[in-house]
């Protein structure tokens, strides 16, 4: 992997790549020279260097959102260029097997957690570097089933999403099939699938045997999880033989050896081998637009200096938080009033027991088994439903949770964790509908950056209580069956979602099922902040498939504008 | 079931070892070498050892009397330098100014209470305090305008983080989860490997 020096050189891009498609090679030879300079003028803090060659696509944030249509934009010849706020790591060598050592990976500036259930933030819900929070997502890589995309048409509540399961079921594959996913084939719940998955399952830990075991005495199904991490060597475009998971368990701290697929092991090497330009470290402060409205360029801040960035066009992948901040900082795309609104979190009730067994609750891949029996339970008195996941953990985050969920301290603490290995836990993942309570705004306290910190208002709502009161339930009752003792529950949500909703008109939707925004035809969102409604699954899978969807329909419309 | 006790020394036997990387070694490593005779630098030397024995009534170490795992340090670093876990709590104010009036609080308590200074207490009284702040309806002024039960959990929440990060702590919880190369082969129900130490009898 490169390293920033030599990517500041522009080492790793220095040639124009060739532009491989014949109609797009057309389509750039005869693209129009940006609009006259009619540029509103815009104070700016301090002159930019050199300025930057206009390039086709800048894409900003390289998680599940920016990186694969990073990749799809740079397979089509398109010149495009990736902003990082965060470093470029190399995981063999900076990744430490320990929590506090692995703090980077999270977005450290200080947000604002307000409202009944404030939404911790960081390890939980945040992520930078060139990777995003994939560096340090679980991997848990389920689909959601088709009518997690119509709660409104089911339920009356909520909203809709502006595309089907059949819409993205071939993305999902493809995404599947190239991160490399292990997983059960066939799949117990949902539709059937011409594809398997890519690799057999990821052999089950101590707590996920522990929960066969509770849940097949009550009665629920239970299944090997899909998961983005290897359970053989598998050869990925772009890097070559990724090496099988070797059950570290450290996967929400950093994957060491590649084996879990990240973006930085996957897409993100896929679009470097196919010329696209990584800048990591590149802050980006502004969002510059001609009198028509359009973007032209954005202006970042790379190790103390500086830049601007000409563009054709934007595409914002900073997730919910970082993308409805830069739209807001720069009053961009606001007029169907949606930017910030319609936050929503999963309800992640997690319980936790303690088992006579052994379990050593750190090793193997964290979220071994899932059951989706629970996606619409018959006793149900909310709407939607969730999903059953056992749960590994590493023993400072579970230490942290004790003294925030039990508020217990002084010897009673000390006592509890010598409990740590035989510590086992469950939790679920559970739709969240959209509240006028739960928003993001800006804040007047200023972080470092001398920009408004971000704030956060979340309350959980009836249906939340109703669905953690549900599934708490279940969980004790699998616990208790499966032999657990000294049974809590932790109550917490996790996953920032919505903030810039899709939808199929600009009066209550910031961009179209494509992700193209409705006030600025060359803006493009790519993230968890367009998801209409939560899905009762985990988010990133949807987040990538949707990412090449947004690539390919952006594509189609160039060569169409072409012809 | 009774909490299992033990052995001491496993992580520390582990760290020289291959099956410990570079970085983690490192990581580690620096903790247990931590000076012993630390020098506040953002703190004032009396908050500071207010802070130390607040952490002492959390995390009472009769187990290590000669030299307990150091807590208060990693406060007064992080504070100095200005550094966030990415959230904070919009009820209270920044971490510094929290630090700064939640300490002052909690001597509000102790006189309160026992009209002596926090530190003159006994550890049981010690205790009333701390339990009157973790009861979330502490006396005193600081109280009507710092949230006791958010500053109570914050600052419980980044003390455990930093005991249980320390590696002597990770050997009395029985945790070698830092020596994993170069893998887990046995991850199942009462499964472990050679180097995973088990309980003492």
């Amino acid at each position: 992997m490169p390293d920033e020096e030599v990517l500041e050189e522009g080492v790793l891009n220095p040639v124009q790549p060739e532009i491989q498609d014949p109609l797009l090679r057309e389509l750039m030879a005869d693209a129009p020279a940006t609009a006259p300079a009619l540029e509103v003028p815009q104070e700016k803090a301090q002159p930019t260097t050199a300025p930057l060659e206009e390039v086709d696509c800048v894409v900003i944030g390289l998680g599940a959102g920016g990186a694969p249509l990073l990749a799809r934009l740079a397979q089509a010849g398109l010149k495009v260029v990736a902003l990082e706020a965060g470093p470029w790591h190399n995981p063999e060598k900076d990744f430490a097997t320990d929590e506090q050592a692995q703090d980077f990976l999270f977005w450290n500036d200080e947000r604002l957690s307000a409202g009944g259930d404030p939404l911790a933030m960081g390890k939980n819900n945040s992520g930078t570097g060139v990777g995003g929070s994939t560096l340090h997502y679980t991997a848990y890589t389920p689909r959601p089933l088709p009518d997690d995309l119509h709660i409104k048409r089911d339920f009356g509540k909520g909203e809709d999403w502006p595309l089907t399961y059949d819409d993205l079921a071939p993305y999902y594959e493809e995404v599947e099939q190239f991160l490399g996913v292990s997983g059960p084939t066939p799949y117990p719940w949902g539709p059937s699938r011409p594809k398997g998955y890519a690799l057999a399952p990821l052999p089950l830990n101590s707590a996920a045997q522990l929960m066969v075991r509770g849940a097949e005495k009550i009665g629920i199904r239970t299944s090997p999880a899909p998961n983005a991490a290897l359970s053989a060597r598998y050869y990925q475009e772009g890097v070559g033989w990724r090496e099988a998971c070797t059950n570290r368990g450290f996967c929400q701290a950093g994957c060491s050896n590649g084996a879990k697929a990240s973006m930085d092991v996957t897409f993100i090497p896929l679009a470097v081998k196919y010329g696209a330009e990584i800048r990591p470290n590149s802050f980006v402060t502004e969002i510059e637009r001609n009198a028509q409205g359009l973007i032209t360029a954005v202006v970042y801040t790379q190790n103390g200096q500086q830049y601007r960035q000409p563009c054709r066009n934007l595409f914002l992948c900073g997730g919910s938080v970082e993308t409805p901040r830069l739209l807001l900082m720069n009053e961009l795309a606001l007029s169907s009033g949606q930017v910030g609104h319609n936050l929503m979190a999963h309800p992640g009730v997690q319980v936790w027991g303690t088992f006579a067994d052994e379990v050593r609750p750190n090793k193997g891949i964290p979220g071994g088994l899932i059951s989706q029996d629970t996606h619409r339970p018959k006793d149900a008195d909310f709407a939607g439903g969730y999903l059953l996941q056992s749960i590994g953990v590493m023993p400072v985050t579970f230490a942290g949770q004790v003294a925030r969920g039990r508020k217990m301290w002084g010897q009673p603490l000390r006592d509890y964790m010598r409990n740590f290995n035989h510590i086992a836990g469950i939790n679920i993942l559970g739709d969240c509908m959209p509240h006028t309570s739960n928003y993001l705004e800006l804040s007047d306290e200023l972080d470092a950056r001398q920009l408004p910190k971000p704030r956060l208002h979340f309350t959980a709502q009836e249906n939340e209580h109703r669905m953690n009161a549900h599934a708490e339930r279940i969980m004790r009752d699998i616990w208790e069956a499966a032999g657990a003792t000294d049974i809590w529950a932790f109550n917490r949500y996790a996953h920032v979602i919505g903030t810039a909703r899709m939808g199929l008109s600009g009066d209550d939707a910031v961009v179209d099922r494509d992700g193209r925004a409705f006030d600025v035809p060359n803006l493009y969102i790519s993230d968890n902040s367009t998801f209409p409604s939560a899905l009762s699954v985990n988010p990133a899978l949807t987040i990538m498939a949707l990412s090449l969807r947004t690539a390919d329909k952006f594509l189609e419309r160039e060569m169409r504008r072409d012809a | 079931m009774t909490a299992p006790h033990y052995p001491a020394g496993t992580v520390r036997a582990l760290l020289p070892t291959a099956h410990v990387s570079d970085a983690t070694r490192a990581a580690l490593q620096q903790r247990l070498d931590a000076p012993a005779d630390y020098v506040p630098q953002f703190l004032a030397p009396e908050t500071f050892a207010l802070l130390e024995a607040v952490a002492a009534c959390l995390f009472p170490q009769p187990d290590r009397p000669e030299q307990p795992i150091p807590l208060a340090p990693s406060v007064d670093q992080r504070l100095l330098e200005g550094r966030s876990d990415g959230w904070r709590y919009d009820a209270l104010p920044p971490d510094r100014e929290a630090y700064r009036l939640g300490l002052g609080g909690i001597q509000e308590i102790a006189q309160a209470l026992f009209g002596q200074d926090f530190e003159r207490l006994d550890a049981g009284q010690q205790g009333q305090v701390v339990g009157a702040l973790a009861g979330g309806n502490p006396p005193g002024t600081t109280w009507q305008t710092l949230n006791a039960d958010r500053f109570f959990e914050e600052m419980l929440a980044e003390l455990t983080t930093i005991y249980y990060a320390h590696p002597l702590a990770q050997e009395e919880i029985g945790y070698v989860g830092m020596a994993d190369l170069p893998a887990w082969t046995k991850i199942g129900l009462n499964e472990k490997e050679a180097r995973e130490v088990p309980m003492s009898e």
